[in-house]
This record gives C-alpha cells, sequence and structure tokens, in this order.
C-alpha cells in the first residue's frame, strides 16, 4: 500500500498514492495514567483489501461513507466531478442554500489561513496533528475549489488566487471523507479572530454530497432519516414495538419503585410532549423510567407520542442534509400540533435539543409552529422548587459531567444541569476545559451512530481520545476500582460514544467507570426510593 | 487652481474604496436569513454571557422578555477589534507579530483622520489651538503607526514563510498582499525620514484635497510620488480582498454567531421563513423532488408503493 511520505499540503487530496496517511497507535497523542504504558490500548488495523475496490479508503484507510460509491472508470470519475460542481454551484444560490448561505460564503471568503482554530480542534491533537484532520485542511481543500471553479477572480488568475488543487475523484473522495472526520463540535470557530467557520464547511461538504448525489453513511440516511421518515425511528422501532417498550418500562419502574406509574401515551392536550432519543427505549430504558418517576412526582402534565416520527427525539438531518432536517422538524412539530399540546420538550439528546429548539426555528412556520425546549430547565425547577425531596447523600460518589456540544455551545443549555449536579451530587467535580468550552465526546455528528466498517476503531481511538483523556482527569485522585465513578452524559448520543469508549479501553473493567444520564442520578437521589436506581453494571 | 493627477488619484482611491466598501456590505446584508447557528458564548446575553448560557436555560422562554446587554457585545466586539483577543487568547506567537501589524494600521487609520482634522483646521475653520493638539497626535499616531505597521508587517511575513502550517495553506496572491502593504510602508518609511520627519507635507497634502486646490500641494520627491501612487492603489485593491475582512467580521459574529432571534408567530422572521421556504429546490439526489419547494418537499411526504413515507 502506498502512503504519502512526507508533509501534507491541501493539494495532495488529489494524490495518486492510495492512502494519503496511516495511523498507529504511537503517532496519537500519549494518554494519562494508568493508559500511558503500552498494552493497554488496542492495535489500529488496516482496511480489508477488497473494501478499497468500492469504498474512499483513501484519506486514512477508514470508511465513514459505507456506500460503493468509488468510480470504477474515468467515465465515472467525470460524471463525479461533474455532479460535484453541480452541487457546488447549488451550494452558492439563494434557492439551493438559503439556510446556509451567508455563513458558508463568509467562511470560504475570509480565512487568513492563521491556523489559530487547529489547535482547539480535539481531533487533531489526539490524532497526534495529523494534518487530514487539521480544521483548515478539508476546509481549505473546499475553498480552493470554489475560487477555481466559481469565482471570476479564481478563473482569471488560477492558482495565483485559489492556491493549487486540482479536482479528480481522489479529490473528492478524500473530501467527502475529511468531512466525516470533524465531528462538527465547532470548538474551531469559537477560537477564529475573524469568526469563520470550518466546522460549517463540514456541514455543507456533507450536505453537498447527500443533497446533490445522495452520498451520506447509511446510518445517517438510509438507516437513519428515511428510516425515521418511513418506520418511525432511525432505531427501527415501530410504534407498536414503542408501545410494547413503554409497558415493559412500567414494569420496570413497578419493580423498582414499588409503584406503577401509568407513562401517558398520546395524552391529548397535555402540557408537554416529551420526545426522547429513541435509542433510550432500547439501550437505555432506565432514562424514560426516570423521566417517568420525576414528572409524575412533580405533578407536570405531560404525553409521550406512539406516533411514527414522534417517538423519536432524533433528527439527524442536522449533521448532513437541511432537507432531511426539515422534514423530521416539520413532522415534531405538526404532531405536536394534533395533539394539541403546549410545547415540545426534548429528552436528554443533545442534538434533538439544537435541531428542533434552534435550527428549525427558521424552518418552522404557521400552522407547523409550536414551542420547543430542553428538557434541563425544567428538571432543574423540580429541584430548585423542591417538588421531590431528594437526598444528595444516596449520590455520594465520584460524578462528572459531560456537556454535549449542541446543547451546550451550541445553543447554551449551560447552567440547568450543573445546578442539579452541585445539589444532588455532593463529589461532582468538572471536567476541564467545560461548559461552552468543553471537547465534544467523539461521537458527536453522527459517530455515535456510524458503526459500519472499521469506522468505529477510528472513532474509539481517536475522536473519542480527548474525552477519555478528560475523563481519567476528572477522576485522577479515585482511579481505585473499587470506587465506582459516574460520568454523567445527558445525551443518548454522546452516551453511546461513551459506552463504546470505556468498552473500547475496557475502563469499566479496570478503573470501574461507569456512565448515565442526569434524570437516572436525580432518581437515585429520591428520598422516597428504598434501593438505588442507578446500577453499577456496564451496559 | 485645477486639481493634480495625483490628487485627482487620490480622490478616485478615496472613492473606490468607499464605494466597494459598501457595495460589499449591502451584498453581506442583502443575503437571505438562514437558520440560526450561533455560537456560545453569545455576549448580548444579559447575565448569561460570563458563562456562555442563553435565554433557552428558562423554562418557557419564548413567553419571557428578552434581556439583552449593548455593553456585553461591545465589550467582546471591541476587545477582539482593538486587541485581537481570541488570538492573543489562542496562539499568542502570531499575536506578537499580527497585533502590531494592526494596531500600526489603526494608527495609520487614524493618522489619515487627523490630517484630514488638520486640512478642515487649515482650511475652513481656524481653532488654533486644536489644530496644535493635532499636529502632536499626528506626530504620535503617524510615528508609532508606520514603526509597528511594518515591523508587523515584516514579521507576518517572515513567519508567513518559515511555518508550514501557514505556508501550506498560502496563496500567491496572499503573499502579494503583504508584499504590497510593505512596499507602501516602506516607501511611507522612506518619505518620512527623506522629505517629511515632522509630516509637515502630508498635511499640505492633504490640504491641498480639502481644498480642492493644486496651490496647496507641496512639491513632492519622486519617494513621496511613488508613495502616494502606491497608496491610493492599496486603497483601490483592498476591498477588492480578503484584507477587507473587516466587513466580513461583522457579518460572521453579528450575523451568524451571535444571531439568536427567536421565531415566533406574526414575527418578522416568521415571514422571512415563509418567503424562503417556497423558493425550489434545486438539488438532484433521489430524495429530493427537484423543483418542488421546500416546503412541499419537507411537508407533502410522498409515499411510497406501500402507502408509507418514501424519504
Amino acid at each position: 500500500m502506498e502512503i504519502l511520505s512526507r508533509e501534507i499540503k491541501p493539494e495532495d487530496a488529489a494524490s495518486p498514492v492510495d492512502q494519503l496517511v496511516k495511523l498507529t497507535v504511537r503517532d496519537l497523542e500519549k494518554l494519562p495514567p494508568p493508559y500511558d504504558k503500552p498494552g493497554m490500548e488496542p492495535e489500529l488495523t488496516d482496511p480489508k483489501p477488497e473494501w478499497k475496490e468500492k469504498y474512499a479508503t483513501d484519506l486514512d484507510g477508514y470508511i465513514a461513507i459505507d456506500l460503493p460509491w468509488k468510480p470504477k472508470n474515468k467515465e465515472e470519475e467525470e460524471r463525479l466531478i461533474k455532479s460535484f460542481l453541480n452541487g457546488l454551484n447549488k451550494l452558492l444560490t439563494k434557492e439551493g442554500n438559503w439556510t446556509f448561505l451567508q455563513p458558508l460564503l463568509l467562511s470560504l471568503e475570509y480565512c487568513a489561513k492563521c491556523q489559530t482554530c487547529s489547535n482547539a480542534c480535539p481531533i487533531y491533537i489526539m490524532s497526534g496533528k495529523q494534518e487530514v484532520y487539521k480544521p483548515t485542511w478539508r476546509a481549505e481543500i473546499l475553498r480552493r475549489i470554489w475560487k477555481k471553479y466559481c469565482t471570476p477572480a479564481g478563473k482569471i488568475f488560477g492558482k495565483f488566487v485559489s492556491g493549487d488543487i486540482e479536482l479528480n475523484a481522489k479529490t473528492l473522495m478524500r473530501l467527502a471523507e475529511s468531512a466525516y472526520r470533524c465531528t462538527l463540535c465547532r470548538r474551531c470557530t469559537q477560537t477564529c479572530p475573524i469568526g469563520v467557520d470550518n466546522g460549517l464547511i463540514s456541514h455543507e461538504i456533507r450536505k453537498l454530497f447527500s443533497q446533490e448525489m445522495g452520498i451520506a453513511p447509511k446510518a445517517l440516511h438510509e438507516l437513519g432519516t428515511v428510516q425515521h421518515l418511513k418506520v418511525g425511528s432511525s432505531t427501527g422501532l415501530t410504534p407498536d414495538g414503542v408501545k410494547d417498550i413503554i409497558e415493559f418500562i412500567e414494569d420496570d419502574i413497578e419493580d423498582k419503585i414499588g409503584k406503577r406509574i401509568k407513562i401517558p401515551v398520546d395524552e391529548k392536550g397535555a402540557d408537554i410532549l416529551l420526545i426522547h432519543n429513541a435509542g433510550e427505549f432500547l439501550s437505555w430504558p432506565e432514562n424514560p423510567a426516570a423521566f417517568a418517576i420525576l414528572f409524575e412526582e412533580a405533578g407536570i402534565s405531560w404525553t409521550l407520542s406512539s406516533e411514527q416520527v414522534a417517538y423519536d427525539a432524533v433528527n439527524y438531518g442536522v449533521w448532513y442534509d437541511d432537507l432531511q432536517l426539515a422534514r423530521i422538524a416539520a413532522k415534531h412539530a405538526e404532531i405536536a400540533n394534533k395533539l394539541e399540546v403546549n410545547k415540545i420538550v426534548v429528552g436528554e439528546c443533545g442534538h434533538a435539543h439544537k435541531a428542533i429548539t434552534v435550527i428549525a426555528d427558521r424552518v418552522l412556520h404557521d400552522d407547523i409552529w409550536i414551542p420547543r425546549e430542553s428538557c434541563m430547565p425544567i428538571l432543574w425547577e423540580i429541584v430548585k422548587k423542591e417538588k421531590i425531596n431528594f437526598d444528595p447523600e444516596k449520590n455520594n460518589f465520584p460524578v462528572t459531567l459531560h456537556d454535549p456540544c449542541n446543547m451546550v455551545r451550541l445553543m447554551g443549555v449551560v447552567e440547568p444541569q450543573r445546578k442539579i449536579l452541585r445539589k444532588l451530587a455532593p463529589q461532582f467535580r468538572e471536567m476541564e476545559p467545560h461548559g461552552v468550552y468543553n471537547y465534544c465526546c467523539g461521537g458527536g455528528s453522527g459517530f455515535a451512530i456510524m458503526q459500519s466498517m472499521n469506522f468505529p476503531e477510528w472513532r474509539n481511538a481517536v475522536a473519542t481520545r480527548m474525552k477519555f483523556k478528560q475523563v481519567l482527569e476528572a477522576f485522577k485522585d479515585c482511579l481505585d476500582p473499587s470506587i465506582n465513578k459516574y460520568i454523567c452524559a445527558p445525551c443518548s448520543n454522546c452516551k453511546g460514544a461513551i459506552r463504546d469508549m470505556l468498552s473500547y479501553y475496557q475502563a469499566s473493567e479496570r478503573l470501574s467507570i461507569y456512565y448515565g444520564g442526569l434524570v437516572e442520578l436525580m432518581v437515585n437521589a429520591m428520598v422516597d426510593l428504598e434501593e438505588p436506581f442507578v446500577e453499577w453494571e456496564f451496559h | 487652481m485645477p486639481i493634480s493627477a495625483l490628487m485627482a488619484l487620490s480622490y478616485a482611491a478615496f472613492a473606490i474604496f468607499v464605494i466597494v466598501v459598501a457595495s460589499k456590505w449591502v451584498k453581506w446584508s442583502s443575503m437571505p436569513m438562514h437558520l440560526r447557528w450561533e455560537l456560545y458564548p453569545v455576549p448580548h446575553e444579559a447575565g448569561r454571557n460570563q458563562y456562555g448560557g442563553s435565554y433557552i436555560e428558562e423554562v418557557d422562554y419564548w413567553k419571557k422578555p428578552r434581556e439583552t446587554t449593548l455593553a456585553g457585545e461591545l465589550k467582546d466586539m471591541f476587545s477582539e477589534m482593538l486587541f485581537i483577543k481570541r488570538v492573543y487568547e489562542y496562539k499568542r506567537p502570531l499575536w506578537w507579530l499580527t497585533y502590531p501589524f494592526h494596531a500600526g494600521i489603526y494608527l495609520i487609520l487614524a493618522w489619515f483622520f487627523l490630517l484630514f482634522v488638520h486640512g478642515i483646521l487649515s482650511v475652513y475653520i481656524s481653532i488654533p489651538v486644536l489644530a496644535k493638539v493635532v499636529y502632536y497626535l499626528i506626530q504620535i499616531c503617524g510615528t508609532i503607526g508606520i514603526i509597528a505597521a511594518t515591523l508587523g508587517c515584516i514579521g507576518l511575513i517572515i513567519r508567513r514563510f518559515s511555518d508550514k502550517d501557514m505556508l501550506n495553506y498560502t496563496a500567491g496572491v496572499e503573499i502579494f498582499n503583504l508584499f504590497f502593504i510593505l512596499i507602501v510602508l516602506l516607501t511611507g518609511i522612506a518619505t518620512w525620514i527623506t522629505y517629511d520627519p515632522n509630516f509637515q507635507h502630508a498635511m499640505e497634502f492633504m490640504k491641498a484635497l480639502v481644498a480642492f486646490n493644486s496651490a496647496y500641494l507641496p512639491k513632492l520627491t519622486t519617494i513621496a510620488e511613488v508613495h502616494v501612487i502606491l497608496l491610493c492603489l492599496l486603497w483601490i485593491y483592498i476591498p477588492f480582498t480578503k484584507m477587507s475582512h473587516f466587513i466580513g467580521k461583522y457579518f460572521t459574529f453579528h450575523k451568524v454567531l451571535w444571531d439568536d432571534e427567536l421565531n415566533v408567530p406574526g414575527s418578522k422572521v416568521e415571514a422571512k421563513v415563509r418567503e424562503l421556504t417556497r423558493l425550489p429546490m434545486p438539488w438532484s439526489a433521489p430524495h429530493v423532488d427537484t423543483g418542488k419547494s421546500w416546503d412541499e418537499n419537507a411537508l407533502e411526504n410522498p409515499k411510497d408503493e406501500w402507502g408509507r413515507w418514501k424519504y
């Protein structure tokens, strides 16, 4: 396998070599003790030879876009390039991209290439500063193509203005894959003195490929938004299925707290339509259970929906496709209005928070407008107004908080969850940095659910590495495995990424580090509960 | 006396600069409203900007009056404009070069303004005390400005060539821009040292411009003439390039990263959303109904042969 053996530049996206980089564990940034010793993490593997025939392994050997879209001949390559340029032109029009035209053009136009943003990127840093993961690398490729093909200056003055770039199939495969080496956490944007948003450029690259060519990871599109709209949930959960699970959750609640709670489903006229990430029903049913206990005990008027789409808060469109985003957001709002609720409240799911509350704020109008809000302020009100009796001593174990980027940096819901933890978790400690300057869990922008081929290996070894480092540092005074430790991650996708991270580094077995949501901790602290709600087992 | 060629060039440079900057401003201002894409901390969030919180931290936030702080926004804006705060915080070694460069340019702009005021005071209104103050300010701003900007510019050029992280991403035009500025600054220094140590001739030049009368023009040396010509060309050139990022920066922060305006029924935002979602979708992927509007695509829910949503 031929790999580029010199420093990589943006124009190398077009290089004919098989792969631009090959990662090894030794290249990666070191982890804190006890993971600073050799053998504490698995070696990285090569892509299977047969994958290279159909899939784009040309960037780093990893495959995010699990579609066989590699051109087989010159004709297919030319078609791909033409299609890409068509898409790029649409991305620059009001009709095609009113949704992000101004932010995109500002970011294409004004980057000073000062690289101030690079060190803000956890993936770039933890990869051992691999050039292809630098926020500016993929952005610069798109910027050069845009300059060269879409601006008068680029057409007249060529390379002098646009910089060196050749547009071939390799360039496009690497560009598309590299857009899936960025979690869209937008930490880079926070540091830019001009306000240029290289994270947005990743988003727009993804969108171009999806909206023009139908090229997107299956987990996001085919099994994600399409399945969500067709079947009811990106998990494949059907309306009947969710009703069954809700019954199971009611049984489970009864077992745990000795009291049966009737979870309201499709109750017209309730104050709140609570929408969970459907992954919670399947992987962490204790989370919707905890919500049900808290809302019932606090006397809140609420309901779940069993209607297709509305029992799953996720909206994967937010990561790669504006139309799919709009379809799902509209459906959520439409069903909530049909139920005549006063508002939608999003459960513990970060991207669903941002999608319906913030991004879709300029999608919903007239009949499909409805108020939407985060569950965090409501949960804090339950604690603040003492609607339930809590005993913090029940949570007397080390707890740290992971800030989901979508909920915190991208929509400013920062304090309610911390206020709850300060009140109910005596050993709460912050990760550093935290709040709006947090690091992504590594599962952002769809990575947590992209389980195809070798992508999970890259996610665990590179994308979640910074989060794992932060977790180890947050618990450095209590790494002793006899002490159970809790990462509070109030987001389903973050939990998914953290679950896989703990499994990859065997951190639950080795160090007794576990994870869960916020509501589980709240219920665990309820005075009325005889048995602990938090179960110290890895799942 | 009629105006001279250099005066005409100066007027033209200024006019072109203003017109192109204004047209760029109009271009960015008239772009369609985009989806919300704010990034926290948003400095106008009263009481929450310190930690990056938003009004969404409140239950029923859409019913409550917004509490914003102009002071918070101005503080962030000026600390970025005047001190380049983000580079200071996140890339200190570069700040030591870029800050003198930018601060020097600000001082040179202040110097131009003071020359203009001095010209007005010389031609139209006589306030000797103020003229004296302005005279000394011209000495201070001009001297510090040109030295700081030149040192910063040289530093930025050296850094651009020595730092591969920057060089590998730099197009020829960006190098050209830096050298263009440097040449203007160096000819300015040469003029200052050899011909106009007290900026007396610069003041006379501006007086001629303000009076539209070439009788006030000083006799320029060749280097001074070259400097004025290059400076005028730079004024004309800047707004066409990304050196005009002072325009973009307003929009990136105020209209994108800090734009958290809420859409509520009956609002202007809602009217814009209604208008924009009527636009036809040009995209070609299989899940798009090309040519149908965004609303039709999002709301009509095309069904497949099993009666299930197709997309």
